[in-house]
């Protein structure tokens, strides 16, 4: 699993002195996603990290236009913007709402649910971090069983939602998983993305090194241990049909993964043991969708 | 009409690279060259690291180069060094150690094929050297001398240069033609060569009177002989003189039966020798086989090549009958509370067995020959005694190799001899000992390695001839790689500590506080202004290159 020489233009569209923790691997993320979609991009940001780490206000990390909209309007606002530009016949231009978790999986749902149902010629990217981080650590539906947060003290006792599936099947052109550990697999995937028309989604998992309780070194090892050990598959869906599998469980026990983040450490070894058997049942269903 | 308050048309003013998040940083990361483990493990120091990665990219002489800078005989070591190098290569504890040894010899084969040549000495400076001992110690003290533009003149008592490597090892370990071809270029650098000089006492003294400095790198060419062989008798040959003699062709009368006394390398070179001369061959060795000092892979090869082993025994008593032995021999265990190196066979009662040998070679530990010396230099439990740079305590009188230590390897010769060769120039021009030798640094560990930027290869042998073919004649019994064998298994190193250029850390930097200039060394810098100091850098280096260190405010 060599990393492919990445080859990415360092354009510094999205610029240094940015407000993100040290080490954030949600920073990384942007830095290629940025790099990738180029200069004739508009981006959308609700609340989130990806908010602060565009601000701060009025100076911005990106050298392109940024729509800073409310926590719930993302994918709405995203799609009125890419119709404007279409209207005033600047299609070249790509519109891509960028959020978190929380506005994605939760607050911002319905939006993104209704614009993907009305294939939306818009690029949403969740920025994956499990948690409502920015506002100190609470718990979303993406957080994973077990993890604990501000708001589950004892660990979330729900498993995480499986948003990746929830987008594939409102048979968008394009779904697709990433994850910061691959970087040569993130940009493809947003490269990808921008060649496609339509409603694409993309779902980053950033591991949130406060949030997580990860060293500040570590986000792109814990990112990479969340794929290795079937936690987080990288994978993708065009049309809702065809799948296509990146990379995937390595056989490495959940342990190694929840081993070095603070948010698990609460947990008994059955606890770890009962997420091994979630994932590893997951993983059996999930290995039948590339059979085809 | 409600009034309409005007807002900016650009909220914003400017960009965020005009800040400073340097200063939330509490360490900086550094790039530096550091040392990899099999470089510390390497008795010459070889830059193994850097020659590795010259040879994966194909520059095969700059890799010789590198090689040579350190040792003149690379395709020498390349065959017969114990390698320890391979044993703290930090691969090993991921899949396998990297095959330095046998991409060594690659290398090194190559640059006599293509007959490269040593780069030129350093102008010529006011030293004049003599080296009494033509072996690897002697000639690699030669060399280096040379190359820092001493005069060197070599005091050789054999008709020809090379010690152990031309009269000693087998040339089914080691060809004669490499060992000549070595020799030959590196006398090519310009050092005097004087052979069929054996020094004594009197000529060391003329020596040091003409020289401004003497290094005696005589090796250790005298056999130990237990009893009951000590004597000169027909029948009892010693194991170095056989060697020799039959490296100089002068095959000598042996019967059919050998019996070879002895449980180290130089005993299982007797042997195979024997064997390859079509004798019937037996080793006798006082300890078992599980403590014996050969190689365990020596000892596989011989009894392939049908080789039988006596361990734990030895000879009691020798009756001569019709010119052939009549030996009574018992089974012994080795006293563990002797002190090392002293040997306290304890005999087993009622395991004695008889054994019939035509000739018996025995290869039982060799010392150096001191009579010579001993009057006028410090001698301990017959070694010259030396410092810790080879030097005597006598005044421009350094020594190395096996004259001067119990570490009988040929590059443990050739590193001390390097050794002494930087403490002769230091002496010789003046200067204080000691300065040149860069700060010990720790070599990169295991887990500062990201193995996640190496896929698992599997580690590749060089290649034995069958025992069949090995037993015909002397030709080699390890095969050199191919080609294409060289550049995979030198893709397997990891380059501890050297940085490769793969542009890892620009990359994983969330800050963009590394920028890279390829003509600058190194080759990538760390924006102040930018980097927070989270280090993922240090982590996504695959090799260590990149060193995390606190900042003091
Ligand atoms: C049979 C055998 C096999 C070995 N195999 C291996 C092996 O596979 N791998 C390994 O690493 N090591 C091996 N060794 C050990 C290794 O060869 C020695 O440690 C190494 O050669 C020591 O080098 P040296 O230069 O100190 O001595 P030598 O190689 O012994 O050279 C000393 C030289 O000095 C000359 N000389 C001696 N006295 C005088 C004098 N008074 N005046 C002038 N010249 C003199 C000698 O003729 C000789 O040329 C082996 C040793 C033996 C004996
Ligand atoms: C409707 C609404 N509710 C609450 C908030 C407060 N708020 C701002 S950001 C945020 C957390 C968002 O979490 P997520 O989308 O996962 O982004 P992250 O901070 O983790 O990057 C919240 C709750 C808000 N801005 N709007
Ligand atoms: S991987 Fe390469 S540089 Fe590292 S110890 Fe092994 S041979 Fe040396
Ligand atoms: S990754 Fe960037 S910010 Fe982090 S320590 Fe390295 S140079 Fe500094
Ligand atoms: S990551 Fe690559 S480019 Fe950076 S220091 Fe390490 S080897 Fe060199
Ligand atoms: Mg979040």
């Amino acid at each position: 699993m060599i990393n492919v020489a990445l080859q990415i233009a360092e354009e510094k569209i999205f610029c240094s002195g940015h407000h993100a923790c040290p080490g954030c691997n949600e920073a990384l993320a942007f830095r290629y996603i940025m790099n990738t979609l180029g200069k004739d991009t508009i981006a959308v940001v609700p609340p989130s990290c990806g908010a602060i780490i565009s601000g701060p206000q009025p100076l911005s990390s990106m050298r392109i236009p940024v729509y800073q909209t409310t926590l719930e309007a993302s994918a709405a606002s995203a799609a009125g913007i890419k119709r404007a530009l279409k209207a005033q016949g600047k299609d070249h231009v790509q519109v891509v709402a960028i959020a978190g978790d929380g506005g994605t999986y939760d607050i911002g749902f319905q939006a993104l649910s209704s614009a993907a149902e009305r294939n939306e010629d818009i690029i949403y990217i969740c920025m994956d971090n499990e948690g409502y981080m920015n506002t100190g650590a609470q718990k979303s539906s993406s957080t994973p069983y077990l993890a604990y947060t501000t708001s589950t003290p004892g660990g979330k006792p729900t498993a995480k939602k499986n948003v990746a599936e929830i987008m594939a099947a409102h048979r968008i052109p394009y779904m697709a998983t990433a994850t910061t550990g691959y970087l040569d697999d993130l940009a493809n995937k947003v490269r990808k993305a921008k060649e496609i028309k339509g409603m694409r989604f993309i779902v980053i998992l950033v591991p949130c090194l406060d949030g997580w309780g990860v060293a500040d070194n570590e986000g792109a090892k814990v990112s990479r241990l969340a794929v290795q050990t079937g936690f987080f598959p990288l994978y993708e869906v065009e049309n809702g049909t065809k799948y296509t599998l990146n990379h995937g469980s390595e056989g490495i026990p959940v342990a190694a993964y929840i081993n070095r983040q603070k948010r698990f450490r609460h947990l008994a070894p059955e606890q770890v043991e009962s997420i091994q058997q979630r994932v590893d049942a997951d993983w059996e269903i999930f290995k039948t969708k590339f059979n085809s | 009409m409600p009034e309409v308050t005007k807002v900016p048309p650009v909220w914003t003013t400017g960009w965020t690279d005009i800040l400073n998040t340097g200063t939330w940083r509490s360490a900086t990361p550094g790039h530096q060259n550091r040392l990899s483990p099999c470089q510390t493990a390497c008795p010459v120091g070889a830059e193994i690291a850097v020659w590795v990665k010259q040879a994966k990219e194909g520059q095969y002489q700059e890799a010789w180069l590198t090689l040579a800078a350190n040792n003149p005989f690379p395709a020498v070591t390349g065959r017969v060094c114990h390698h320890p190098c391979e044993g703290s290569c930090n691969r090993g504890e991921y899949d396998a150690a990297v095959t330095i040894n046998a991409l060594e010899q690659f290398i090194a084969d190559l640059a006599l094929q293509e007959g490269w040549s040593l780069p030129a000495p350093a102008d010529k400076r006011d030293m004049r050297v003599a080296v009494i001992g033509g072996g690897p110690a002697g000639l690699s003290c030669a060399y280096q001398l040379r190359m820092a533009g001493a005069e060197v003149t070599v005091f050789e008592a054999q008709p020809e240069l090379g010690g152990v490597l031309r009269y000693g090892i087998p040339a089914y370990r080691l060809s004669k033609e490499i060992v000549a071809g070595e020799i030959k270029r590196l006398l090519a650098a310009g050092i005097k060569v004087q052979t069929n000089v054996k020094v004594d006492a009197q000529k060391l003294a003329e020596l040091q009177k003409e020289y401004s400095a003497v290094c005696i790198a005589i090796g250790a060419p005298k056999a130990k002989l237990p009893p009951p062989f000590s004597g000169n008798e027909p029948g009892v040959l010693n194991g170095l003189q056989f060697l020799l003699d039959v490296n100089r062709a002068q095959v000598p009368e042996l019967g059919q039966h050998v019996l070879v006394i002895g449980g180290g390398s130089v005993a299982m070179d007797v042997a195979r020798t024997a064997r390859r001369l079509g004798k019937e061959v037996q080793v006798m060795s006082l300890e078992d086989r599980q403590s014996m000092p050969a190689q365990e892979e020596e000892v596989l090869e011989a009894f392939e090549e049908g080789i039988v082993l006596l361990d734990g025994a030895m000879v009691q008593e020798k009756v001569k009958e019709n010119n052939r032995f009549k030996l009574t021999c018992v089974k012994v265990t080795l006293d563990a509370t002797a002190p090392a190196g002293v040997f306290k066979p304890i005999v087993q009662p009622g395991t004695e067995f008889n054994l019939v040998a035509d000739t018996v070679i025995v290869a039982a530990g060799q010392d150096p020959e001191l009579a010579d010396f001993s009057a006028s230099l410090p001698v301990n439990n017959n070694l010259l005694t030396v410092d810790a740079n080879q030097n005597t305590g006598q005044a421009g009188i350094f020594a190395c190799g096996d004259v001067a230590s119990n570490e009988r390897f040929v590059s443990m010769a050739i590193g001390a001899g390097k050794r002494a060769a930087r403490r002769i120039e230091a002496f010789c021009l003046g200067r204080q000992p000691g300065d040149g030798a860069a700060a010990e640094t720790e070599p990169v560990a295991y887990k500062e390695i990201n193995t996640f930027y190496f896929p698992m290869t599997p580690r590749k042998e060089k290649e034995v001839l069958n025992p069949e073919l090995r037993q015909q004649d002397f030709r080699e019994v390890k095969l050199a790689f191919a080609a294409s064998d060289a550049q995979t298994q030198a893709e397997r190193c990891f380059s501890c500590g050297h940085c490769i250029q793969c542009d890892n850390c620009f990359y994983y930097c969330p800050d963009m506080a590394i920028i890279k200039d390829a003509m600058s060394e190194p080759s990538y810098s760390i924006l102040d202004q930018y980097c927070k100091g989270c280090g993922l850098c240090v982590e996504e280096c695959p090799r260590g290159v990149i060193v995390l260190k606190e900042v003091k405010r």
